[in-house]
């Protein structure tokens, strides 16, 4: 049981922010998805809970407590590129895990193996990208961990394989484990994960409970008569994250309370109101691309 | 118990709205009985490969309603009033999904008489034993 506390962090290369000013509370024993476009600074924030990259400013506590060596036992990671060494087996690799951790559990380590498909006897260099992933995922599953840092848990997995390491997860999670993953698979994250948080250009753009930002976040919809209407102030309303508004249209994004401002965009005059349900593909758009996905939500309402 | 439970977590209803959707809608038809056991929060999370915490979040709220009730140890039971209620369960379903379609008709401004007319068109076509 474990809650990590990232305060304040900041990352540069250089003069470039990679992280910045980043404090985010992810609580344990849940799946924590991070979400963000190429670039937005998870895989920084990764390196920097794992101790592989220094921090220029902030922090991260484990229990209240900062990283120190003994920590590295509780936790487990798989990060995005192939830290494999070519000429090792499959097989070496296990052997050199176990060596380095005391609740590596190899049998384990075996079994994922064989759940993927993976020949023991390969050398990585003969291993596809998919199939190295499935040699990381087996490694980290089978550490005993109480935290797993996954950061891309899927790359290039078949569908039948990424459902597997969803479910591994989901089993970590019903033990009481903590796992933080990021995936660009939008549609696995709304699936596993409880808690999301969405990184922009090395900030926190969006947190919150997946089912909570779908209950709350939906789009109201009103079609006006005629062009000359007027909205009576509803978009000042704090609830109104953004407005849309064509000719006789106007879309509202509300991050609560839809049907209320619903029903004051009739009052208002609008004729056909609606109230549109976004699915976390749609949050996560608004989050850090809103012009693109405007269109989406409306596109993909009117094909059904 | 329900191999008939699925989730959409691809749909904008938050997933744990949708198990109680499908809990009660169960009880509501008989599909689970008085004293049937629901499956742990653990299998059902594995089993629809969802979070556990979310499965929980379910199990809580349908709780509260009185619909299942939990003993420690033991696990989730369908609750003998969350069998008398199904009734209630069944005219709560209804009525929502009246809600929905009456509210899209408004909202594409239909008046009350062209309403009344489609609705009683619409409950001939699926209630025909109650023709004049």
């Amino acid at each position: 049981m474990s809650t990590i506390t990232i305060s304040s962090l900041r990352k540069f290369y250089g003069k470039i922010p990679a992280v910045d000013g980043f404090s985010l509370e992810i609580p344990s024993a849940s799946v924590f998805g991070l979400l963000g476009p190429n670039g937005a600074g998870k895989t920084t924030t990764f390196k920097c809970m794992l101790g592989l990259a220094r921090p220029s400013s902030g922090e991260i506590r484990y229990d209240g407590k900062p990283l120190v060596p003994e920590t590295f036992e509780r936790i487990a990671y798989i990060p995005e590129r192939s830290v494999l060494y070519d000429w090792m087996t499959v097989e070496e690799h296990v052997e050199m895990t176990r060596r380095a951790f005391r609740s590596f559990d190899s049998r384990r380590a075996f079994e994922l193996l064989a759940t993927f498909g993976i020949d023991r006897r390969r050398r990585a260099r003969a291993l596809s990208k998919g199939m190295r992933t499935a040699v990381m995922v087996a490694l980290a599953f089978a550490r005993n961990a109480e935290i797993l840092v996954l950061d891309e848990p899927t790359g290039g997995l078949d569908p039948v394989n990424q459902r597997h390491v969803l479910s591994l997860m989901i089993n970590e999670a019903a033990k009481g484990n903590s796992i933080i993953f990021s995936s660009h698979q939008i549609g696995q994250v709304e699936r596993a994960a409880e808690h999301i948080a969405v990184m922009d250009h090395g900030r926190l753009v969006l947190q919150g409970l997946v089912d909570d930002l779908k209950a709350d976040r939906k789009i109201v919809e009103g079609i006006f008569p005629d062009v000359s209407f007027t909205l009576d102030g509803i978009t000042n309303d704090a609830r109104v994250a953004r407005a849309d508004r064509t000719e006789r249209i106007v879309r509202l994004l509300v991050t609560a309370g839809a049907d209320e401002i619903a029903a004051r965009l009739s009052s208002a005059g609008a004729m056909g109101v609606r109230v549109l349900d976004l699915n976390l593909e749609d949050i996560f758009l608004y989050a850090v691309s809103p012009a693109t996905a405007t269109t989406d939500v409306v596109a993909k309402e009117t094909s059904t | 118990m329900p191999a008939v439970l699925t989730v959409d977590p691809r749909s904008g209803v938050p997933i744990y709205l949708q198990i109680i959707e499908q809990i009660k809608r169960s009880v509501a038809l008989g599909v689970l009985q008085a004293g049937e056991q629901l499956p742990t929060v653990k299998q059902l999370a594995i089993d629809l490969t969802v979070n556990p915490n979310t499965v929980a979040r379910a199990y809580r709220e349908l709780e509260r309603e009185q619909v299942i009730e939990t003993s420690p140890g033991r696990g989730s039971f369908v609750r003998s009033n969350g069998v008398t209620e199904s009734p209630k369960v069944a005219a709560e379903i209804g009525r929502d999904a009246l809600d929905v379609a009456l509210r899209e008709a408004k909202s594409v401004g239909l008046a009350r008489d062209e309403v009344r007319e489609l609705f009683d068109a619409a409950l001939l076509r699926w209630f025909p034993t109650f023709e004049k």
